[in-house]
């Protein structure tokens, strides 16, 4: 006998152990790939579940195939050791032959509304109708879902790194302009007007905003299948974590390249405000 | 003039660039440090928050201790676990959902609590009103001490008289019973949206009308010769049914599961932000020897030895990461504080727990990397300017 495993039976969620045995049994059962892999079982093998972790009020079912579980991102950190089975085995096993009520027991029903917005509507009714039942709507209100949530606190570490690298831009805008200062004062001699110089640089920013955005999108659209792949190994779950969309592309284009574009200007002004003895000065 | 009054002045030259690039360094130095608080906080702050309950050891029916399903016959388990010699104390935590209805307002979904006499000295604090234990004989109706949301919410205060009616996992239709409230609280295990109630067991027993006699879990201190492991086994061999987690696993198992995200995310943003932060030095740096190639190569020429040369840019690299060091961690502390208030508006977070954490050891890791971030910033700059030919450098200098 193999050692025993806690699953979670669907369509009804009750805790049971899983253990492999010998003998025949008519009922078949489906299991997740995790437990799968986990108790080395095999389809057509033969399985007993047990409803306590001492094999109390067990049943016999075989292997009639593998499932991969509905990817849930509330559930990433679980091990989905899940099993599916039919209703009345389900019910044979786990209701309390003590309670008639346990085999008329459910955990969750699911609704499909014929108008989504009603959500908040119908929730009420049964909460009112039927106290004790708990009803949410599976729509994100954003008000305490834990992903919008989330969606905040990385929107916060990117300005905080925007900010940060806006300050080392600029530092490294003044030293290049500061390397220019005795072509742009040539410039400024030989009669070239301050706004033809600082359209130039207007353009030269510009280019090289476009590029380093194109650029850092280009790193992250090959970097997103690594970090997938990374956390998917992780977790043992088929969840994809990164996935860069052309609205979030454009998000990090429209903020990159005006401020490439506003630090370069900035550091240019300073220069091109000087006196032009000042920039040739040696 | 020795390296570090040579690196000074170099920088203090141009003072823009130099405070722009310390600027630079204190933003991704704080975020550094508030990604390292935040690798440990909520493990820490949840430690605490377990051990400022006064209690080590929790025992729940399932094998997981965060899901709690009753546990039967509870009066008779907490007693048999009491007599047990690795125990010191034990205390019954009952919860049940329950409506609590008041006079001209909509009923208010609550969790209801009942805790052990001692124990409940240490689960709330009392902030207006008294609390359950002052007066020692039965009263009617029985009291209620309530959270500050709840007393918001309905607009209660201590004195009110509210009836509150069971809700039952079947559904069954109990009674409303009167309680009167006798104080207001702080919970130690709420949520910011939780709105809950807690009341002595006569008054558990009289909103439950003596409806079984059930615990979410069991609470328990063990004696300090024994320690909470010695009790977990002794728990688990005398009620093989139940299972007994000490603070420890539980957090252990938090780590594990809940926090694993926020651990790697902290991984990954610091690894992020260190490889930044050193390219961006080592950028500045670099430029900055490119630009003064010439005035490096006079050096080398009037006697300067290469290791002087080497020790001027380290110490440049020493005063834009120092500086900006050290300007990071008070930054840092006022940003994780940001940070912190967003990442507590995840549902089911106790409003004592809290994501960044501060810890001594934290400044010293931080600090410490961001030294080795500076130093290897620093080598490519360091290789530029003690390897350059010096008189086809002069030259070029002089004819360009």
């Amino acid at each position: 006998m193999r050692p025993a495993v806690r699953v979670v039976l669907i369509p009804l969620c009750a805790a049971c152990f899983v253990a492999i045995g010998i003998a025949q049994a008519p009922h078949e059962i489906l299991l997740s790939r995790q437990i799968m892999r986990e108790s080395h079982t095999r389809v057509g093998d033969i399985v007993t579940l047990a409803t306590d972790p001492h094999g109390g009020r067990a049943m016999t079912f075989r292997v009639a195939g593998v499932y991969e579980p509905m990817p849930d991102p509330k559930q990433f950190t679980a091990r989905r050791f899940e099993a599916r089975l039919h209703l009345p085995d389900l019910i044979a096993l786990t209701a309390d032959p003590g309670d008639p009520l346990s085999s008329e027991s459910v955990d969750a029903f699911n609704l499909t509304l014929a108008d989504p917005k009603d959500a908040g509507a119908v929730a009420s009714i049964i909460e009112t109708r039927a106290p004790g039942l708990l009803v949410e709507s599976t729509t994100s209100s954003g008000q305490g879902d834990p992903f919008a949530v989330l969606d905040r606190f990385h929107w916060a570490i990117a300005v905080v790194t925007v900010i940060g690298s806006t300050a080392f831009l600029l530092a490294l805008m003044v030293m290049r302009v500061e390397e220019r200062r005795e072509i742009i004062g040539v410039l400024r001699l030989i009669g070239i007007p301050p706004r033809s110089i600082l359209i130039e640089v207007l353009l030269e920013s510009l280019l090289i905003a476009v590029a380093g955005a194109l650029f850092g999108v280009l790193v992250s659209l090959s970097a997103q299948d690594a970090v997938n792949r990374f956390f998917q190994w992780r977790y043992d779950t088929p969840l994809v974590f990164v996935r860069v969309t052309g609205s979030i592309a454009w998000k990090a284009v429209a903020f990159s390249v005006p401020l490439g574009v506003i630090a370069g200007l900035a550091a240019s002004w300073a220069l091109l405000r000087r006196q032009v003895v000042s920039l040739i000065r040696r | 003039m020795t390296s570090r009054a040579l690196a000074w002045r170099t920088m203090t030259a141009q003072p823009g660039r130099a405070g722009l690039a310390i600027a630079g360094v204190a933003v991704i130095g704080a975020l550094l440090f508030d990604m390292l608080l935040l690798s440990h906080g909520l493990l820490l702050s949840y430690r605490a928050l377990l051990e400022s309950a006064g209690y080590d050891v929790r025992v729940v029916s399932v094998d997981n201790p965060i899901v709690r399903m009753p546990i039967p016959e509870a009066t008779a388990v907490a007693r048999a676990v009491e007599r047990l010699p690795e125990v010191r104390e034990v205390a019954i935590l009952r919860r049940a959902r329950a409506a609590v209805l008041a006079p001209g307002r909509k009923p208010a979904d609550v969790t209801l609590l009942s805790v052990s006499p001692r124990a409940d000295r240490l689960a709330w604090r009392i902030v207006a009103g008294d609390d359950l234990m002052v007066q020692q004989h039965l009263t009617d109706p029985p009291p209620l001490v309530i959270n500050r949301k709840l007393a918001e919410t309905l607009s209660l205060s201590p004195g009110s008289t509210v009836r509150v009616r069971l809700a039952l996992a079947d559904a069954s239709a109990l009674p409303a019973v009167a309680f009167r409230v006798a104080g207001i609280c702080e919970n130690l295990f709420d949520t910011a949206a939780d709105l809950t109630a807690s009341t002595d067991a006569d008054g558990f027993e009289r909103a439950r009308a003596g409806f079984g006699d059930e615990a979410e879990v069991l609470l328990v201190a063990s004696r300090p010769e024994f320690g909470p492991t010695a009790a977990v086994a002794a728990i688990e061999r005398l009620r093989p049914n139940l299972r007994a987690y000490s603070n420890e696993q539980i957090v252990a198992q938090i780590n594990e599961n809940g926090f694993a995200y926020f651990r790697q995310i902290s991984f990954v943003l610091s690894s992020i932000t260190l490889g930044f932060a050193f390219l961006l030095i080592a950028t500045l740096l670099t430029v900055s020897v490119n630009q003064q190639l010439g005035q490096i190569a006079a050096l080398r020429a009037l006697g300067f030895p290469r290791s002087r040369i080497a020790a001027t840019l380290l110490w440049e690299s020493a005063v834009l990461v120092g500086v900006g060091g050290v300007l990071s961690i008070p930054i840092g502390w006022a940003l994780a504080s940001i940070l912190d208030r967003i990442l507590r508006d995840m549902p089911g977070i106790s409003e004592r727990v809290h994501f960044f954490v501060f810890e001594p050891g934290a400044i010293v890791v931080h600090l410490g990397l961001l030294a080795a971030t500076g130093v290897a910033a620093a080598a490519y700059p360091v290789w530029i300017a003690t390897s350059l030919p010096i008189a086809a450098t002069l030259r070029l200098e002089t004819i360009s």
